[in-house]
């Protein structure tokens, strides 16, 4: 393979969240596009082992709502691999409910962990990009964090709050070197779909057949359709991108994030 | 993706083809497709240097049905159409004649109707194709002295976003890409768009390269496989 098709070669790629689902495809694609990738979920169980398999990576297990775990992570990976060029924030938690109904410590869970998470972990990798006049951020937010979702307040909140702070860090960080844009995935195939079905009551293959219905392109996703889009925004040679939000819905929004 | 019944036949090269090919970010375009194995048509007022080479106006709609036409013939079923060619010019609003505003439309906006009415009832027919016009972040964000430019820019924008919903179950997906501006002959040399002290205002802090917008229009036609009626902008940060 050339240098041309490994853009990622000597990089190395922290992916949060990427024990399963669109994390783990994105994990996948990076180290094939030659990053040493390193392989967060909020446990180290066997999902993860078999990431790092997979990958050839290193597991960064922990709870990146838990900050000074993910300081520790953060600069375990510099001792180890090195310092991180390339971070993708996956990680999600998501609960739904009646915004009345809402247990207000699970709400705050969800928006400490999705955007507070964010947070933390850029934070924790900052010193090192700027140091080195380089990084890419990619943070994947969601098509509910554009629209809205009935009983999705917590999670659109939180995932709204992600696009502002890509536009925000985009601006930011950008003169440094530190490019920072986003993802906003529409209903992929992943095992978030389990979260959706069990709200509505129904199967898993009853709501993926509802949601391709209201798709224009009449299916759902595919993880690796979201990690392909990832990896566009990591490609180190490509910088003018900056705050941008970038929709993989099947045709479902066609606005401006 | 399957697009034959013979078994074990080899895959034929995929057939792009791309306006304003001759120069710029059309250019850039075919070198980066051709470099993939794609099979790249050039279309523009002057000679380009790719599989197939054809000199026509993308604002004659005949001419165009034409030359797409040979395109088959010559290099087999098209599946993706860059529409990239295109003038610049600013001028204050009232100081716009007739035919430079017609210009722009034709252009533009005529140049991608043009290139789409002549290939997508192949595309349809076949179950795929990608469609990526050029536009532009003057078309989100405007600019002075730039009505007429950012009016041809934005209509594609509408067309785009429409075009994708219409088709999108026929397995054909339209985008956009909307550059900042971009190091091209677009934008000659004491253009106000190259003065230091307006690339000081923008994020990145220099003008995207040709190469930038080439990568995100590859992206577009090979990887963004579930992606329809979305603006890609690569703009330095220029509108955000």
């Amino acid at each position: 393979m050339t240098a041309a098709q490994r853009p990622l070669a000597g990089r190395v790629a922290l992916v949060t969240g990427a024990g399963q689902g669109i994390g783990r495809a994105i994990a996948e694609r990076l180290a094939h596009d030659g990053a040493t990738v390193a392989v967060n979920d909020i446990e180290h169980d066997a999902r993860v082992d078999s990431v790092v398999a997979a990958t050839g990576g290193v597991a960064a297990p922990a709870d990146v709502s838990d900050r000074e775990a993910v300081f520790a992570q953060v600069d375990d990976l510099a001792r180890t691999v090195g310092p991180v060029d390339v971070l993708v924030l996956n990680h999600a938690y998501m609960t739904m409910g009646a915004l009345v109904d809402h247990d207000l410590d699970d709400w705050w869970r969800v928006v400490d962990t999705n955007l507070g998470g964010a947070f933390h972990l850029i934070q924790a990798v900052l010193p090192g990009m700027l140091r080195a006049r380089f990084g890419r951020i990619v943070i994947v937010s969601s098509e509910w964090g554009v629209t809205g979702w009935p009983q999705a307040t917590a999670y659109a909140a939180s995932k709204a709050g992600l696009i502002s702070l890509t536009k925000t860090l985009g601006r930011e960080l950008a003169p440094q070197g530190v490019i920072v844009n986003a993802v906003a995935p529409g209903v992929i195939d992943s095992p978030q779909l389990e979260v959706d079905a069990r709200a509505a009551g129904v199967t898993r293959e009853h709501i993926v057949a509802e949601y391709a219905q209201g798709i224009p392109m009449r299916r759902v996703g595919r993880p690796d359709e979201i990690a392909a889009t990832v990896a566009l925004l990591a490609d180190p040679r490509v910088a003018a991108f900056v705050g941008q939000v970038l929709q993989v819905n099947g045709g479902s929004t066609r606005s401006r994030a | 993706m399957s697009t034959g019944s013979v078994p074990d036949a080899e895959p034929r090269p995929r057939v792009a083809i791309v306006t304003g090919a001759a120069s710029g970010i059309g250019a850039a375009v075919a070198a980066e497709l051709t470099s993939r194995g794609w099979r790249v048509a050039g279309f523009d007022l002057r000679p380009s240097e790719w599989d197939a080479s054809t000199v026509v106006d993308v604002a004659d709609a005949p001419a165009v049905q034409d030359a797409v036409a040979g395109v088959v013939r010559e290099l087999g079923p098209v599946d993706a159409v860059v529409s990239a060619a295109g003038h610049y010019a600013m001028a204050d609003f009232g100081d716009i004649t007739p035919a430079e505003w017609n210009a722009m439309l034709r252009v533009h906006l005529g140049g991608l109707v043009n290139l789409v009415r002549a290939v997508l009832p192949q595309m349809t027919e076949q179950g795929h194709g990608s469609i990526v016009a050029v536009t532009s972040e003057l078309a989100i964000g405007g600019g002075d002295r730039d009505a007429h430019y950012a009016a041809a820019k934005g209509a594609i924008i509408g067309l785009v976003r429409s075009l994708a919903a219409e088709v999108a179950d026929t397995g054909v997906r339209v985008n956009a890409v909307a550059p900042g501006p971009t190091d091209t002959p677009l934008i000659g040399a004491d253009s106000p768009w190259r003065d230091p002290d307006y690339l000081a205002t923008i994020p990145l802090r220099r003008l995207v390269a040709p190469e930038e917008v080439a990568r995100t229009v590859t992206y577009l036609v090979e990887e963004a496989t579930f992606m329809t009626g979305e603006i890609l902008s690569p703009n330095a940060g220029a509108v955000i």
